[in-house]
């Protein structure tokens, strides 16, 4: 299993359990990732990206529809799964480096291992002189760049991220999503991130799936083959795609708010 | 830091300053022989204290601090559990609300004919009461722990144990020093009264003994002790705070 689909999803149906009967959350959801690829979930609020997420990591075992990770249908967490979540990924209890050593902490790595893996992904995200720092001394953009390294501690071959950089500042943020862009690119993660905003999803995405509202299905798949390339930015292509995929989305009614 | 320190202790010193001056004002004011003011509470107290009640301060002192540590043991994990597993607290809950709110000096009694009149009687009484103090607020903090987080912990891996030992536990860490805040005022005011009743030793018994002599200089050297004892408890649980929750102090 080297080339092919890291992710393959059909026919995904989630709905969430409540007291007046179920909610759809997700209606015959198919796409799918190839392998080292990157995927953008972009949708209005509340059409299930999230859930999605869920379902693709492990933690979300409720479902109805055929789930494909790697080769294999997923059945609980996966061990080269990583999921950053928005705000919420970091302990304020611990510092830095034992957020970072939490993962290994928890699967039993060696101290030795986890001492140099987390010197080298601190390092990798430019943190490492912060590592004897708590959260709450950290900037968001260095709490975002906390969780992705605590992401790449366990050496993922997928790496799920929940609106990684929406709360940062524009500058951090075209920071972070070259620094994601690198990381990438050296170990070829298949990389899936859902975003609200459309630049982001151009940048970041080689496949970017576009899901409607209540309950969220797939409106359409667009390949977007440039992701990587070196000044993708300043083209034209990126900037006509960007037009196409808004018109798209405001076809749909879907509203959407864009950071500058 | 330090610096810090020394302007912490001079505040403190300014404040009891202050308590110290009124409660003299008030004393001479009212002069009566019920109120006596400081200088002599504190004459009493310092004759006292070589002797008498020095026991009574440490058997009081013995009693809240095993109380609380006890009612601790028991409660943080309790409500650890009833916070988290769904199935426990739908058994537990009831029970407690019901225990919770019903006074319980009225087990007194009961605790004296089954554990005689010593200190256990009155450490299962004080533990009594503060263990549904902190059991409450340690379930609920336990409960209210955001789900995302509990998530994106068990996105990497952990189970039960781990949950409850980087999450759950530094989660309700806080909230239980504050809930021993509270309940060692409610543990100090039990136990006076237990002490008061069928006693021999212990602040509360000092104090009565002393009120039954009209000898109030006495009476306010035993109430001098027992505000040491809630202040050293107070300074205790500052210095835990401190040291179980740094990153609270950064
Ligand atoms: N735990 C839950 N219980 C019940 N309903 C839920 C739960 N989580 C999500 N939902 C519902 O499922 C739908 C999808 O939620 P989800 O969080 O996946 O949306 P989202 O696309 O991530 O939204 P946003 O962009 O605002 O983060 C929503 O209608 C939401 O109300
Ligand atoms: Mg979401």
């Amino acid at each position: 299993m080297h080339d092919g689909m890291m992710l393959e999803i059909k026919g995904l149906s989630v709905g969430y359990r409540q007291p007046k009967g179920e909610v759809p959350a997700l209606r015959d959801v198919s796409f799918a990732v190839p392998r080292s690829g990157t995927c953008a979930l972009i949708g209005p609020s509340g059409c299930g990206k999230s859930t999605l997420l869920y379902v693709l990591s492990g933690l979300l075992k409720d479902f109805g529809g055929q789930v494909i990770v790697d080769g294999a249908p997923v059945t609980s967490l996966r061990r080269q799964t990583a999921l950053i979540l928005q705000d919420y990924g970091l302990l304020p209890w611990k510092k830095v480096y034992d957020n970072v050593a939490l993962g290994l902490e928890i699967r039993g790595v060696a101290k030795d291992e986890q001492r140099e893996r987390i010197r080298r992904v601190l390092t990798e995200v430019g943190l490492w002189e912060m590592h004897d720092r708590y959260p709450s001394q950290l900037s968001g953009g260095q709490r975002q760049r906390t969780g992705i390294a605590r992401a790449l501690a366990m050496q993922p071959d997928l790496l799920l991220m929940d609106e990684p950089f929406s709360s940062l500042d524009a500058l951090t943020r075209e920071h972070l999503q070259g620094l994601l862009l690198d990381i990438w690119n050296s170990k070829r993660i298949t990389v899936v991130l859902v975003t609200h905003s459309i630049e982001e999803a151009i940048f970041l995405g080689q496949k970017i799936v576009v899901l409607s509202g209540h309950p969220g299905q797939v409106i359409d798949v667009v390949e977007n083959p440039r992701v990587g390339q070196k000044g993708y930015r300043k083209t034209t292509e990126y900037h006509i795609l960007t037009s196409q995929l808004r018109d798209k989305l405001e076809q749909v009614g879907t509203v959407l708010n864009l950071p500058g | 830091m330090r610096e810090r320190m020394y302007v912490n202790t001079f505040w403190a010193s300014v404040s009891i300053v202050l308590l110290l001056v009124a409660w003299h004002l008030l004393a001479v004011l009212l002069d009566k022989e019920a109120l006596p003011g400081p200088v002599s509470s504190f004459t009493a107290f310092f004759r006292e204290l070589p002797g008498e009640l020095w026991g009574h301060f440490w058997i009081s002192s013995y009693r809240v601090a095993a109380s609380l540590l006890i009612s601790l043991v028991l409660a943080v994990p309790c409500g650890m559990i009833m916070g988290r597993e769904e199935k426990v607290d739908r058994l537990a809950a009831p029970m407690i609300y019901v225990i919770y709110p019903v006074p319980k000096i009225v087990f007194l009694p009961v605790l004296m004919a089954l554990l005689g009149l010593g200190d256990v009687s009155k450490i299962a009484l004080i533990t009594l009461v503060v263990f549904f103090q902190i059991l409450v607020p340690i379930r609920d903090a336990s409960r209210s722990i955001n789900p995302a987080v509990v998530n994106s912990i068990r996105s990497l891996g952990a189970g039960r144990w781990h949950l409850y030992k980087h999450v759950v536990w530094p989660a309700v860490l806080p909230e239980m020093l504050t809930a021993l805040r509270i309940a060692s005022g409610t543990a100090i005011a039990i136990l006076f009264i237990s002490e008061t009743i069928s006693s021999q030793e212990g602040l509360g018994y000092f104090l009565l003994d002393a009120w039954s002599r009209y000898s109030y200089h006495d009476m306010f050297a035993g109430i001098i002790a027992l505000s040491l004892l809630g202040f050293v408890i107070y300074m205790a649980l500052d210095g835990l705070e401190r040291y179980l929750c740094p990153w609270k102090y950064v």
